[in-house]
Formats: structure tokens, sequence, C-alpha cells
């Protein structure tokens, strides 16, 4: 009986998804309707021009990368949150937004505090200063997790990197120009939009190969729910499974960074509500559930960011951290948070 | 026919402080026996943890020998280990949303693959644990919804589904009222009969130890370990060796620890049973002892004491 919940739920959350999907698709500054939609996806042909040039060059790889990104996230803060035995724990917590965050705003800032700019800011110069910046933090934090056995200890180490290098990011906020703060602060507000076909399937092949080593290893994860100690002597390599985390969330959370700028909340409050809706700690249910979960929320979130019928849209951080503020405060007022975990 | 699973030969553990090397136990001998549970007794920081680490293949011992079936613990790979030693560890960790039977398949982990997908026979494992700690009626319930002592079986059924020949339990009671400290000792040593098993219980509970246990190991600072069973260590008077002040002593007519008063005798008469509590309470109130000898008659109790008449002990202390 429990099982057939489990798969209804599953089932339901499917099609919530692909519901989610076609809304996302259908809803923006102009809507397009459900059927204009799902005509011009399967059968090619389009009521307007316009409409094709708008789903397939716009909305369309805006949808694929609300889905990864919602997936990426979501696997990355759940395998932290796992791995760190932390309910607070995030994708971000070893600093990986931090990262991201320096090598663009060098690209950003730095200049303009130095008296000069870049004059080509591109979404591939920004991906790669997020890739490098966010490659260099967890390089060093590899370097501690490399002298540190103890996980509570990376996990502290990692947030004062975070802290760290976000000091530095302010000082160089501090004397850059108007400008290029705009950018930055343009930046850091994320953004699912502005990215091309080919943009959107490197992020495809990042989302997958940081997901691959974290799905394989669910044996160890859920071994893990009783503590390093337990799962050692159960046969695990946690040292294995720890590199394993920081390369994972390093590429998940690195790239999905680098691509849209850091995503707040939703690698915190996805894992959580995907326990809540199975009410299970298994993470051969946990995995995908949270990646169906994650996918339609970033689904909605964008949906809402493009406030349907107008022209403006909303940074999506401030949409992901308006719902899942809530969300995060309602778990820890309705449920002992550290006891339920 | 007892197998021997666990063998340490003049075996020295410690700790690494900077480069140095810090002994705690040295010179340790001792053997387990399949089919036996063995309690490990010992006070506080004597290194019975230090030990445990041993056998799990955490540290190296600094000399001697330590064989599980033959080879030492931390030649194994991880893998084979797990099959031959499953634990249940002080730490409490219980994840809340996790139900029992859940809790126990976690034991099967070192036999999965990848997916971590259980197949019949695991199922039948699992089973089986449930079965042997009567937790079956509980499988369904939510580790956060369980008392301490149920939390507890869990754990040992966990550690039963690892299907190994030897179990370690660092102070599995520690934090359990007395009657859920007789069942869990009691089902471990079940364990052990039944299924063959070498069972290793670190605690402080002499006496269910001594009630429960096959054999008992008794660790003190500075000297080698004694092992026996529980009634050869008393009749050698060997216990003792576990209270290090001369205040107590292990009185083998009650098999329990007591405490040596050097204050006079009391007269007392009356049922032997009567007299032992009355005694007791008296010695405990601190107060000045009557020099009167006191009388207690069973069925009505009553206590007669300098010409007074009593009902309950209480009522004794006070006048005096």
């Amino acid at each position: 009986m429990k099982s057939n919940r489990t798969a209804f739920l599953f089932l339901v959350c499917l099609l919530f998804l692909g519901l989610m999907f076609l809304l996302n698709l259908s809803l923006g500054s102009v809507k397009i309707g459900f059927s204009d939609v799902f005509m011009g996806l399967f059968t090619n042909s389009w009521e307007k021009d316009s409409y094709r040039e708008i789903i397939l060059n716009f909305r369309l790889p805006k949808a694929l990368v609300a889905i990864l990104v919602g997936i990426g996230l979501s696997l990355s803060g759940l395998q932290m949150q796992t791995f760190f035995r932390n309910p607070l724990a995030g994708p971000y917590v070893l600093g990986i937004s931090s990262g991201a965050g320096f090598g663009v705003a060098i690209l950003l800032l730095a200049g303009s505090a130095m008296g000069f700019t870049f004059t080509a800011i591109s979404p591939w110069s920004t991906a790669f200063a997020g890739v490098f910046g966010a490659g260099g933090i967890l390089l060093l934090v590899s370097v501690v997790a490399w002298r540190v056995r103890d996980s509570m200890t990376l996990l502290i180490v990692g947030v004062m990197f975070g802290a760290a290098v976000s000091a530095l990011i302010s000082v160089m906020s501090y004397f850059s120009q108007a400008e290029s703060l705009k950018l930055y602060t343009i930046w850091s507000l994320g953004s699912l939009g502005g990215l091309s076909w080919n943009q959107v399937m490197i992020l495809a092949v990042l989302v997958l190969l940081g997901a691959l080593p974290v799905i394989a290893s669910t044996r160890s994860f859920n071994a893990l729910l009783l503590g390093e100690s337990y799962a050692e002597s159960m046969g695990i390599n946690s040292q294995n499974l720890r590199w394993l985390v920081i390369l994972s969330t390093g590429v998940l959370a690195g790239g999905i960074t680098a691509f849209c700028g850091p995503i707040a909340f939703v690698g915190i409050a996805v894992p959580h509500l995907g326990r809540l809706l199975w009410k299970s700690a298994d993470h051969r249910i946990l995995f995908p559930g949270s990646a169906l979960v994650g996918a339609g929320l970033m689904l909605i979130c964008d949906t809402i960011s493009q406030l349907p019928g107008s022209a403006q849209t909303l940074p999506i951080n401030a949409v992901t951290s308006l719902i899942g503020a809530p969300v995060v405060i309602g778990l820890v007022i309705k449920r002992n948070f550290s006891k339920e975990f | 026919m007892k197998k021997q699973v666990l063998i340490g030969k003049n075996l020295s553990l410690g700790y690494e402080a900077g480069n140095q090397q810090k002994t705690i136990l040295s010179n340790l001998d001792f053997e387990l026996l399949s089919g036996q549970m063995t309690c490990l007794l010992g006070p506080n920081g004597v290194g019975k943890s230090t030990l445990i680490k041993a056998i799990m293949g955490k540290i190296e011992p600094f000399k001697g020998s330590i064989e599980l079936f033959g080879s030492a613990p931390t030649s194994y790979h991880r893998d084979d280990l797990s099959k031959k030693l499953s634990v249940v560890l002080s730490e409490p960790i219980f994840p809340a949303q996790m139900t029992v039977k859940q809790l126990v398949a976690l034991g099967r982990t070192p036999y999965l693959n990848w997916s971590g997908r259980l197949s019949d026979q695991d199922k039948n494992e699992v089973y089986k644990a449930l079965e042997a700690t009567k937790l079956e009626y509980l499988r369904k319930e939510r580790l956060g919804e369980l008392s301490d002592g149920q939390r507890q079986k869990a754990m040992i059924a966990r550690a039963l589904a690892q299907d190994c020949p030897l179990m370690v339990l660092d102070e599995p009671t520690s934090h359990l009222d007395l009657v859920n400290r007789y069942e869990v000792m009691q089902l471990l040593q079940d364990i052990a009969k039944t299924q063959e098993k070498a069972v290793l219980v670190v605690t402080h509970d002499l006496d269910i130890a001594i009630e429960t246990g096959q054999q008992l190991w008794i660790l003190n600072c500075g000297s080698p370990l004694i092992s026996g069973t529980p009634e050869d260590l008393i009749l050698q008077g060997e216990i003792n060796q576990l209270l290090p002040s001369d205040k107590y002593f292990f009185d083998s007519n009650r098999g329990k620890v007591v405490m040596h008063h050097q204050t006079t005798k009391i007269e007392i008469e009356g049922p032997d049973e009567l007299v032992y509590w009355v005694e007791k309470a008296l010695i405990k109130s601190g107060k000045h002892l009557p020099k009167d000898s006191i009388r207690i008659s069973e069925n009505p109790f009553r206590i007669f004491c300098q010409g007074k008449e009593f009902t309950r002990i209480s009522e004794l202390i006070e006048i005096l």
C-alpha cells in the first residue's frame, strides 16, 4: 500500500511537471494558448511565425533551463543535507555561489574599480568567470577536505570561505562604478533566460555529469543517514563519498550559478518538501522525488517571475526566495526541524 | 562447538598525540567465542572505546596482535569486514522519518549494489531480524515515535540484519530504564545462543551483566584484562577489581555491590528480609542510632523501638 502511495505521488508530480511546463510556455508578456503550444511543439505547425520565434528561441530554452536548475540544485542540496546531517545545508554551503560571484565580480567590477572596462560581456564570459570562481573555491575547500577528516569542520570551513570571498566582493563593489555595479547586481539576482541552445546543451551535460555520481551512490547516502561511523561499519567508504559530494556539487551548483547566477532557497527547501511529500528518508525515493519537485518549483517560480500579461519581469532569485522563505519558516514552526531530520 | 572469533595476544593500544604514542591499554590477552555473550566492564576512561576501535579495525595496535577469524581487522577490505562485524554504537543518531523496517533494511547495505535495492533474500533477512527482536508489530512505526528501549532494539535488529558472526555493542543500555536494560541484555544473550554469534557488550550494569552474560571481561587501569564466567569471578573475588575504593565491595550473598560501614552494629531482631532494609535505611539516614534494640514484626509490619511502635521506617527515623 505504501509503495502504491509512492508511485501515485510520482505520477502526480510528473503530470504536474508536464502541466507547469506547458503553462510556463504559454504564459508571458504574450499569451499563447495551450493548444497552440501543443500543436507547435509536436506537429511543428505554428499559427503565427512570431509564436514560433517566441516559443522555440525564447521560452523553450528558458523552460528547459528552469527544469535543469531545479533538478541540479535539489540534488545537490539533498546530498549536502545528508552528507553534513544538517537540515540547513544546501548547494552553497561550501562557498560555491560566493566563489562564482567572485569570478563574475572580477570580470564586471575589478576592471571598473581599476579604471577600465571589459567591452564584450556575454553569457559566455560570465559563465567562464563563474566557473573559474566556483572552481577556485572548490579547490581551496578540497585542500581543507584533504587535511580534515571531520565533515562538520569541513562545513564550517566552507561557510567561512564563502564569507571571506563575499567580503572581497563587497570591497570591489565599493570601489567600482555605478554601471558595472548594476551589471553585477543584475547577475547576482539570477536569470534563467538569455541562454542560447548551445549553452542550454552545455548546462544539460553538466547537470547530467553532476547527477550521475550521486545517483550511483544511493546506497551510500542511505547508509549515511545513520552517521559516518555506522556507514563505515557497513562497508561505505566515507572519504570517497566526500570527494564525490564535493565534485558533484561543484559541477551542479557551480555550473548552474555560472550560467544563471546564484539561485537561493531551492536547494535547501526542495529536499524538505520531498521528505514531507513522500514521508521517507530513503534516497531511492528522495533523489528522483526532489528532482521532480525542484523542476516543478522552478517552472512555477519562472512563470511568476514573467509577470504574465506584462512586459516586466521579476528577478528569479527574488521569486525563489519569496516562495522558499515561507516554506522553510513553515517547516521550522510546524515541526521540530532538528528532530525530524 | 564454540569457535574462536576474536583473539587478542599481548595487545597494547592507545592513541597518537602529535608524534608521541600514548598507551592506554597494555598486555591484553583475550578470546571471544561464538555462541556467547561477553560483557566488557570497566570504569570510565579505562580504554573500552579504544579496544572497540581496535576490534573495528579503526586503529592499529602498538604492540601484540588482534585477530578476527585469523587476520587483523585492519587488514580486511571494508566490504569483507562489514560482513564479519556489525556494531551498535553509543552515539544516538536516528533519522526520525525512517521506519523501523527501513532502519533494519539498512543493515543489508554491505550486500546491496549501488542502487540499494533489496533482493528477496535481503527482505527475508530483514524479516528474520525483526522476528528475532520481536519488533514485527512496530515495523511501520517511525523512529521518532518510538521509546528509547524500542529504538535500541531496532538498532540491534539492524546489526542483526547485517548477518555477521560478531556483534559489538557499545553501551547499548546506557539510557534505558531498568526493565528495558534487562530486556535488551536478555535479547542479546538469546541472539548469541540461538544464532551462534559472538556478542561483545560494553556495559556499566554489573548486576545485569552478571545475571545475563556468559563471560565477563574486566578492564582496569594498569592491570591485565580479567576474563571468566561471572560466577567464577565472584567466587574468586576478582569482581572487586571493578571497585577501586575500599568503601565498596561485592556482596556475593546478595549478588550486588554494597558499601562498607564502620558504624557499630545495630541490634535488630525480626525476619531477615525486613532487618536488611530497616538497617539500610537507618545507616543511610546518618542519624544517631538508638542504643536499645529494635524489634520488627511482620504481618502487620511494625517496628518497636524505645517503647514506641512505628508503622513506617520513616516515622522511626524522624524521632531519632
